[in-house]
């Protein structure tokens, strides 16, 4: 009984707080900017991609390489391409391989900003209740955990609207410039570019919902929020500058790396598990799945401990 | 013994090094309307936040209507309370705010709630304004109306009549007067006048500590002092203080003479009538009556 109480008390949160969001101006200029950095993305990443291969079909129909000849070395040249960007994951790179280049790259390129447009989006959510006291509106009806949940809930929702609709855009523009991009991989990708951002975000929504519970200023919570991207980001970089002892790497850049114990602290940040999430394999895929879940849970946990906690 | 809306037992808020309220005991009868009073840094609204549960406290005990304020959730239904400085969420259009707040306290028809609130408080206009487009005395209605939703059995009201102007807050007087009996209203204020004419018992704080809790009239003494105001003539103390109950007499300045009398002996009605008729005997006349002290009186000697 208790438990339907609270999900009742979370589902009006939700609700209240996306209608909000939704009537809001910020949502839509964010949507907008979104929208407009990933058509800018696709713009300039479709231009080189198509410059690239024009050049390189020209060189090699100079060679006198033929139809099949020049395919094969746009194919490797893809590849190295991936493998740089992505992995040297064989079954990693073959799944990718179906899929347009420009894609990829916007794509990747695109959840590189992901965090900071959650940021963005919600430094405010709690700490701009909380500095002006508004918050003492709501305490004395609804648990405050009620609170911090139904606010998380309806930030994922209404960024999950906002990278379903960017997503959609950028498989549409790369199947118009590549048609041999086909229907079935098409919706397979969509699916998949969909459910692997939407879970890499959630793990960055625990994180500023969690900076907004801790501050009652909406700035310095926002300071704080992209601080610790930073520190996500740095932690990560670190770890793979090194080989964990008994690290087996290959490729050139692999063995420029040198063994040291540092190379465990890629572990100890979300953003060393993201490119997973487009692992081909379920079990890749499962596990950064609930890495990330884990990580937001465990920010979620945090920011419900603090809200607890504090005087308001 | 009647039952009990609020209990404060021995509750202290320190911020730091610095003690806001400390050891502070008193009881709310339910049905009453009680004040809490005191000057500025008396502690009034932290002793209030932490009623309302915003404001942990660092030793004591607080119960709302049984409950613990500080336990999640539990005042939902119980207490509705004008903050005293929280400000609406500036964005919200005033209905759709009210309409959601009651549906976070799971009104079953929050919107006909939020309407009848806002036609409360005399402000149904603003049912499509932005809350950040209203004026100070307007926001302060909203934020009373959504006090009032749902009926809840406990009302907690930080200055609601602060900054608002004499006919609003009039308004504002009759439907806390309204409130009495119906519900349990605790009122902050530093209108001593509002809080004398509405409230049936206080609290004094000053300094983080409570100076005083009893009823409002033993707070203004009516059930022991009376004063009249002399016009012309000597008054006749000696035979004053012989009257029957007479504790004592004496003429203060302005020539009021103040009568102290035992409550539990003699009637107020019947020694103020023999007074004014040993008066009266005596050839003086007399300008006016009245009971007890004021409030204001009574909290300018106690802080």
């Amino acid at each position: 009984m208790r438990r339907v109480e609270d999900l009742n008390e979370i589902a009006s949160v939700w609700r209240g707080e996306v209608t909000r969001a939704i009537k809001s101006g910020r949502v839509v200029v964010l949507l907008i900017l979104f929208l407009l950095f990933v058509g800018l993305a696709l713009t300039i990443v479709g231009f080189i991609n198509y410059q690239l291969n024009a050049q390189a079909g020209t060189q090699l129909a100079s060679a006198g390489a033929d139809a099949a000849q020049t395919a094969e070395a746009m194919a490797k040249q893809k590849a190295g391409i991936l493998s740089f960007m992505f992995a040297d994951d064989e079954a990693m790179l073959e799944s990718l391989a179906k899929v347009p280049l420009v894609l990829l790259i916007v794509f990747k390129v695109t959840l590189r900003f992901v965090p900071l447009l959650i940021a963005l989006m919600g430094f405010d959510q709690l700490a701009g209740e909380i500095g002006p006291k508004s918050i003492r509106y709501f305490v004395v009806r609804v648990k405050r955990s009620s609170l911090v949940f139904g606010k998380f809930l309806a930030q994922a929702t209404i960024f999950g609207l906002l990278l379903t609709v960017s997503t959609i855009m950028m498989v549409v523009v790369a199947r118009v410039l590549n048609p041999e991009f086909e229907a079935s991989d098409v919706v397979l990708w969509t699916f998949k570019l969909i459910v692997s951002s939407f879970v890499l975000a959630l793990a960055y929504l625990g994180l500023t919902t969690l900076c907004s519970a801790v501050l009652k200023q909406g700035s310095v919570a926002l300071a704080l929020n992209i601080i610790l991207l930073f520190v996500l980001w740095f932690v990560a970089l670190i770890g793979e500058f090194y080989r964990i002892p008994g690290e087996v790497v290959t490729g050139a850049l692999g063995e420029l790396r040198t063994e040291s114990l540092f190379g465990y602290l890629r572990y100890a940040s979300v953003w060393h598990y993201g490119q997973d999430l487009l692992h081909p394999h379920w079990r890749q895929f499962l596990t950064a799945a609930m890495v990330h879940v884990g990580f937001a849970l465990t920010f979620l946990g945090l920011a419900q401990v603090v809200i607890n906690k504090r005087d308001l | 013994m009647s039952a009990l809306a609020i209990s404060i037992s021995q509750v202290s808020k320190h911020f730091g090094s610095k003690i806001a309220v400390n050891a502070v005991s008193f009881d709310v009868v339910q049905g009453h309307c009680y004040g809490l009073i005191g000057p500025n840094g008396a502690g009034k609204t932290t002793t209030f936040s932490m009623m309302c549960g915003y404001l942990f406290p660092t030793a004591g005990q607080i119960r709302v209507m049984g409950a613990d304020p500080t336990a999640p959730g539990a005042l939902k239904k119980i207490v509705g309370v004008l903050p005293q400085d929280a400000i609406l969420p500036p964005t919200w259009p005033v209905g759709a705010l009210l309409t959601y707040l009651g549906n976070l306290s799971g009104l079953p028809n929050a919107e006909a709630e939020a309407r009848s609130a806002l036609d409360r408080v005399q402000l149904p206009e603003t049912w499509s304004l932005l809350a950040g487009q209203l004026s100070h005395g307007m926001a302060k209605r909203v934020a009373m109306a959504q006090a009032l939703m749902g009926s809840p059995p406990v009302i907690l009201l930080d200055e609601p009549t602060a900054g608002l102007d004499p006919k609003i807050a009039a308004a504002v007087r009759g439907i806390i007067r309204d409130l009495k009996g119906k519900h349990t209203v605790v009122v902050s204020s530093h209108n001593l006048q509002e809080l004398e004419e509405l409230c049936d018992a206080s609290a004094i704080l000053d300094k983080g500590k409570l100076v005083s809790a009893a009823t409002m009239a033993e707070m203004t003494g009516q059930s022991a002092e009376f004063r009249v105001q002399i016009a012309k003539g000597a008054v006749p103390l000696a035979e004053i203080k012989a009257l029957p109950g007479c504790r004592d007499a004496r003429v203060e300045e302005n020539n009021v003479l103040m009568v102290n009398f035992d409550g539990m002996a003699v009637q107020p009605e019947e020694i103020i009538t023999r007074v004014v008729a040993l008066l009266a005997a005596k050839n003086c006349l007399i300008l006016g009556v009245w009971r007890g002290k004021s409030l204001e009186h009574r909290v300018l000697q106690l802080t």
